[in-house]
């Protein structure tokens, strides 16, 4: 792949089309339970506004989270048509990532979401099967898109590994993870559980690699009950600002389970959540293995080696995980936009890049931006 | 001073007296906090009938040989985490000149006497300690800051305690940051604590939040963990845990009412803190916050009163600017097996090399002097 511009966002957002789902889930057997966009009433909008609802369950608040793309910045949109092509549509998404000079990106999910496990084993597998399928679209379009398979977790893991195998046989570049499974899912079991290793196995031996996002499912969890005194942005802020929390305790979560240890080659990717705070949990997993001996109990590479090893984190906005960057390991950190989420840098990318990795060497610089990224996913 | 140092974090282990001595046995007897034995001969800690999650009798772990233990029976403690004797000498090998204490079965974050659903028996509890702590330790010497827990709710009883113990010479308030995880009370960022943090920011002593004040928001090491992995998970999450806590607290509004109070996040670690400032900033203006009534940056707040501690991260130092030299407290966090006792000064002493002399003095003793009025 050439790379026009020299920057990679790691970690933005997939919007489906609205018909994503009814286009390819038979109707017959889930009828209206199909995740749609319907017409519905809201009690703050005068007019009938539009919303996704998956089972029954309608996604309150806006039809899109895109207010990045919007001619009016900040604003959610309220009906389909107000949505920009930009953000569902390949051809016009591709154009999105040259106005803001980017070579690449790697999507998450939007509207209407990345599980599913709220409907049933059998109604879930499908939504999980439609949705990656919809995804790899943005793939076939063009190779600038490296889409990420999301996870039927109340299927058995033979069903999991299945469809992890077929997304990639499709075209997606990783998968999506909870980082805590059993919390979300009833009898599903944490990470660190040998029923996860036909997974990781697969993973490994497809050279794609597992992706945590922001809270990844524990934002409820690692957070304090929130106060409803808060306005709607103000909880938002703090809500945002909590949710590296999860990556905090994830990365030793791994290391100290000896699940990097098992699965040496297996990359994570820790999406949204910084680097300012990475060299400190470093650090800090360093010393307890050392003051405690943890070499003797199964844990036998140091743990910021078993970090730069397999591991990589993303920024956008900051410089103090720039200052830091010796001590993470510049090869295990990645851009990203975040496009487009209201904390994006879009389209002005280039001045946020410039903002952070001002006095950073061309080499560190091209590393960050995106040469890490590409030996990731391939794109060489 | 003779070393330069005040650790602004460490642990005084309460001995199996403390309570039994003092709450009256015709009242509460069971209930009393004291050690019990179980049927395989190791003792652990009761409160109110009820087990104390702790690893062991003691959280001793930085005093012992192998610090992967656990102390199960009193004899195995070590003397240095009772004994205030033997602390001092214990300072005086790691270099330490005062030490400002925290419980450990009254809580890491002096939370455990929240947990009792009885206000006298909660009361007699933190009362107790409170005494012991002035009576056993700091009537040992002036290098010990004793800080007093306080009754969770409702405000006045805890006003009344800090007022007691402050008279009686405690230097700091130590309060759980979830209180409405512990009991059926309000959200701590609730006007009705108001009472609380205006006693502390009245009689001029810092309120502590220490990291653990709920376990919730931690992951649980799986099962798979080996057993000592586990143990060093546990101390991990603790402290970053405080993310959580500081993400609330930081946009509460308790600052902006109590523009004078002192706020300190003990055991928090250093290294989260300098992204979370700069995160704060930026999302605070992405999500337009300014409009709602926060004329001042979260950054801004937090240099005019807050602290993080620190103790391994010493790499962190070289982004102390995020948070601001005055904003940055150090401590040995003994006697837990965290700690770097009896290396502390050692392992700092490479990270402090380029370090300007007055931000190091700062962060090593002046703050905390400061902080805790202590006369020099």
């Amino acid at each position: 792949m050439e790379f026009r511009y020299g920057l990679i966002s790691s970690d933005s957002h997939g919007q489906l089309d609205k018909d994503a789902f009814t286009n390819r889930m038979s109707r017959a057997q889930w009828g209206d339970r199909i995740p749609r966009v319907i017409e519905t009433r809201e009690e703050k909008y005068a007019f009938p506004v539009e919303r996704w609802i998956v089972d029954g369950e309608v996604q309150s608040g806006n039809v899109c989270n895109c207010p990045t793309a919007m001619p009016e910045r900040g604003y959610y949109p309220q009906r389909w048509e107000e949505v920009p092509r930009e953000v569902y549509d390949p051809a016009a998404r591709a154009r999105a990532l040259d106005r803001d000079r980017i070579d690449a990106e790697v999507l998450f999910p939007n509207g209407p979401g990345g599980t599913y496990y709220q409907g049933g084993e059998a109604f879930e597998l499908a939504c999980v099967r439609a949705y990656n399928d919809a995804l790899a679209e943005f793939r076939r379009a063009s190779r600038r898109f490296i889409p990420l398979a999301i996870t039927p977790f109340l299927s058995p893991i033979e069903t999991i590994v299945a469809e992890t195998r077929r997304a990639i046989a499709a075209g997606h570049g990783g998968i999506n993870m909870l980082a805590d499974p059993s919390h979300a899912v009833k009898g599903q079991k944490n990470l660190s559980d040998p029923y996860w290793h036909p997974l990781w196995s697969a993973c490994e031996e497809m050279g794609v690699a597992v992706h945590l996002h922001a809270s990844a499912g524990l934002a409820g969890k690692l957070a304090l009950p929130q106060w409803k005194e808060f306005t709607r942005k103000q909880a938002h802020a703090v809500s945002t600002l909590r949710n590296f929390c999860t990556a905090t305790q994830m990365i030793p979560y791994l290391i100290f389970s000896g699940v990097l240890e098992k699965f040496p080659r297996l990359k994570w990717v820790f999406a949204e959540t910084g680097l300012g705070w990475v060299s400190s949990v470093l650090e800090a997993c360093d010393y307890e293995w050392e003051r405690r001996r943890l070499w003797t109990e199964g844990i036998k590479t140091r743990p910021s080696e078993q970090f730069r090893r397999q591991i990589y984190v993303d920024f956008w906005f900051e410089t103090v995980g720039i200052e830091l960057r010796e001590l993470i390991g510049v090869d295990n950190i990645m851009w990203e936009s975040d496009f487009p989420h209201i904390t994006s840098t879009y389209p002005d990318s280039w001045k946020m890049v410039e903002r952070s990795l001002a006095g950073v060497a061309p080499a560190d610089r091209e590393k960050v931006l995106f040469r890490n990224a590409a030996r990731l996913y391939g794109l060489n | 001073m003779k070393y330069g140092f005040i650790s602004a974090d460490d642990h005084a282990q309460e001995h199996p007296q403390v309570w039994t001595s003092r709450l009256s046995k015709a009242k509460w007897g069971e209930r009393i906090p004291q050690l019990r034995e179980d049927s395989g001969g190791a003792q652990y800690w009761s409160v109110d009938g009820r087990r104390v999650d702790l690893p062991g009798v003691a959280l001793a772990g930085a005093a012992l040989d192998d610090r992967t233990r656990a102390t199960r029976r009193w004899d195995e403690v070590p003397a240095a985490a009772y004994d205030p004797k033997e602390r001092l000498k214990a300072m005086d090998r790691d270099g330490v000149d005062y030490s400002v204490l925290y419980p450990v079965v009254a809580g890491l974050a002096g939370e455990t006497f929240a947990h009792i659903d009885d206000y006298d028996l909660e009361l007699d509890c933190v009362r107790a300690y409170n005494d012991w702590l002035v009576e056993e330790w700091a009537a040992v010497s002036p290098r010990f800051v004793p800080q007093c827990i306080v009754p969770l709710w409702p405000a006045e009883a805890a006003v009344a305690e800090i007022r007691r113990a402050v008279a009686k010479g405690h230097k700091g308030v130590i309060y759980p940051a979830s209180p409405m995880e512990l009991r059926a009370v309000p959200h701590i960022n609730d006007g009705a604590y108001d009472p609380i943090w205006a006693a502390c920011e009245d009689l001029g002593v810092p309120l502590c939040f220490h990291s653990g004040a709920s376990r919730k928001i931690q992951m649980a090491p799986g099962e798979s963990f080996p057993p000592a992995a586990a143990a060093a998970f546990r101390d991990i999450t603790r402290s970053v845990s405080s993310i959580a806590v500081f993400a609330n607290f930081i946009l509460s509004r308790i600052l902006h009412r109590f523009s004078k109070l002192k706020v300190v996040f003990a055991e928090s670690s250093l290294g989260w803190g300098a992204y979370e400032i700069e995160y704060a900033d930026y999302q605070s203006a992405a999500d337009g916050l300014p409009g709602e009534g926060y004329p001042l940056k979260p950054s801004e707040l937090f240099a005019r009163q807050c602290y993080f501690t620190c103790w391994y991260d010493r790499e962190s130092v070289r982004v102390r600017r995020y948070l601001g030299a005055k904003n940055i407290l150090w401590s040995t966090q003994f006697p837990l097996a965290t700690s770097c006792w009896p290396e502390s000064r050692a392992r700092l002493a490479p990270a402090l090399e380029h370090v300007p002399e007055d931000e190091r003095r700062q962060m090593l003793w002046e703050n905390a002097a400061k902080l805790y009025r202590l006369e020099m």
